[in-house]
């Protein structure tokens, strides 16, 4: 199909769906006044079954805590397709930077190094305070997570990727990919042993508005914020080892 | 000119999905670069978390975080813990798509999806 | 509807309409970020902070530097290959910087 052709069957399909959106849009409930019931229910229940006063923390590790299990595992497949792509063709480590040739190398600016070096602590550290908060104020593993994970790509941009890989070792990362998925997985289970329902809450609950209330939902907290740190830092690891070429030089960084 | 918009403007949240989705998906059809059309596929993907938001948000109501105040009526946390989840899986689905094109480029040495012919054993 | 919930709609049209019509890549991945900041200040103006934050560090942050590495890495590729293919004899002009 010609390019030209394709853009005519798209603009045609658009025009053809264009009465239908307008039917849709026009008969929806109006913006701001949807009925919500299911949301309303946990809303009005959630704080005194489950202790703990941020509901999306409640509905992702607890009402819904199924369904974040099959996240996790959908996150750990793509990650591990990712790297296994990546590897495949090119080996575990990379050594040599690559360069485009004729042009000119610039060395780090001092104050990029001295803000990156500042704010790659206190960001790793925001992102363990939203992580630890999941139960209480908005945060959570997944949040706390991504930004662990933008951190790392601080102290890359500060440091360059030799200084980088002294601390970030792609072991490192698999072992909290794998084992932040396995702990949620194990979560469920222990419930089962204890003949309970999968995933069903068997821990003190604690006080509600307590940094560790919630019971169970703290393990799975913990073990979501491990998968997404270390599955981000997977993939910025296996895309900077994509910039290097194999052969081993002399150090010049 | 506003009096003509102002009943319109209730459709906006709808109007805005659909626009990023069709403008994305336009796209798409039209790329000349596998990189570019992932990033329009993020256009496609934020078109799913506005609809989803705006179907959940309720006028007046506070976020369904109960920590200095007792429950009350709040904005829908089912929905926010969909798309809370969808974009951090979202992000690692961008990861995968972006090493197939950087394996296809190894391959084949295009990225143009107009270049590319079928793989033949 | 509040008017800053109005204007921050149109603002994410406005971006992401940018981020699917801006065809370099290089370009595109900075109106990606733009679109990701923009999407996070929606979603605080609908009362999803927990979302905002989501948004916030991949949308704006992780995910276009992923996209400015694959850029970079193919760009690489590209240039050795038109570098190396006159001459696959002879080594390639090493440019010290």
């Amino acid at each position: 199909m010609s390019p030209r052709l394709r853009r005519a069957v798209f603009l045609l399909a658009c025009v053809c769906l264009l009465p239908a959106f307008a039917h849709v849009a026009s008969t929806m409930p109006a913006f701001g006044a949807h009925p919500l019931p299911y949301g309303d229910l946990i809303n009005a229940v959630g704080v005194r079954e489950r202790h703990v006063t941020n509901m999306v923390s409640a509905i992702n590790f607890d009402y819904r805590g199924f369904d974040t299990l099959g996240e996790e595992f959908m996150m750990l497949c793509a990650v591990t397709g990712t790297t296994i792509l990546l590897r495949g063709t090119r080996g575990e480590t990379q050594d040599r930077p690559q360069r485009v040739p004729g042009r000119e190398i610039r060395p780090r600016a001092d104050a990029t190094v001295l803000i990156c070096r500042l704010l790659a602590g206190f960001t790793v550290l925001f992102g363990l305070y939203v992580l630890l908060h999941a139960m209480t104020t908005p945060g959570g593993g997944f949040q706390g997570g991504v930004i662990i994970a933008s951190g790392l790509l601080l102290a890359f941009l500060g440091e360059g990727y030799r200084g980088w890989r002294h601390v970030a070792h792609s072991e490192l990362f698999d072992a909290a990919e794998g084992g932040g998925a396995a702990l949620y997985a194990l979560c469920g289970f222990a419930s089962m042993l204890m003949g309970l329902p999968f995933l069903q809450n068997m821990l003190p609950l604690g006080k509600s508005g307590d940094l560790f209330s919630g019971g169970l939902m703290l393990v799975e907290n913990a073990g979501v914020g491990l998968a997404v740190a270390g599955g981000f830092g997977i993939l910025l690891l296996e895309f900077l080892e994509e910039t290097r070429e194999p052969e081993p030089v002399q150090e010049d960084e | 000119m506003t009096g003509f918009l102002l009943p319109l403007l209730p459709l906006l949240p709808w109007a805005v999905a659909a626009w990023l989705f069709g403008v994305g998906l336009y796209a798409i059809v039209t790329s000349r670069h596998y990189v570019h059309l992932i990033g329009c596929l993020s256009v496609v993907q934020a078109s799913t978390y506005v609809l989803l938001l705006a179907a959940g948000y309720r006028h007046g109501a506070p976020a369904p975080i109960f920590y200095s105040r007792p429950p009350t009526l709040a904005v829908d946390p089912v929905l926010q813990a969909l798309v809370l989840t969808d974009i951090v899986i979202g992000a690692t689905v961008t990861a995968l798509l972006l090493a197939l094109v950087l394996q296809l480029h190894k391959r084949r040495g295009t990225i143009d999806p107009e270049r590319v012919r079928p793989m033949r054993r | 509807m509040s008017g800053l919930i109005a204007v921050l709609f149109l603002l994410v049209a406005a971006t992401g309409t940018i981020v699917a019509l801006s065809r370099v890549p290089r370009h595109q991945v900075i109106a990606m970020a733009a679109n990701g900041l923009a999407l996070s200040l929606l979603f605080m103006a609908l009362q999803a902070p927990d979302v905002a934050f989501a948004e916030l560090a991949a949308g704006t942050a992780a995910i276009p530097l992923l996209f400015l590495v694959v850029l970079a890495s193919i760009r690489t590729d590209l240039i050795t290959e038109r570098v190396e293919r006159p001459a696959p004899g002879e080594t390639p002009p090493v440019q010290k910087p």
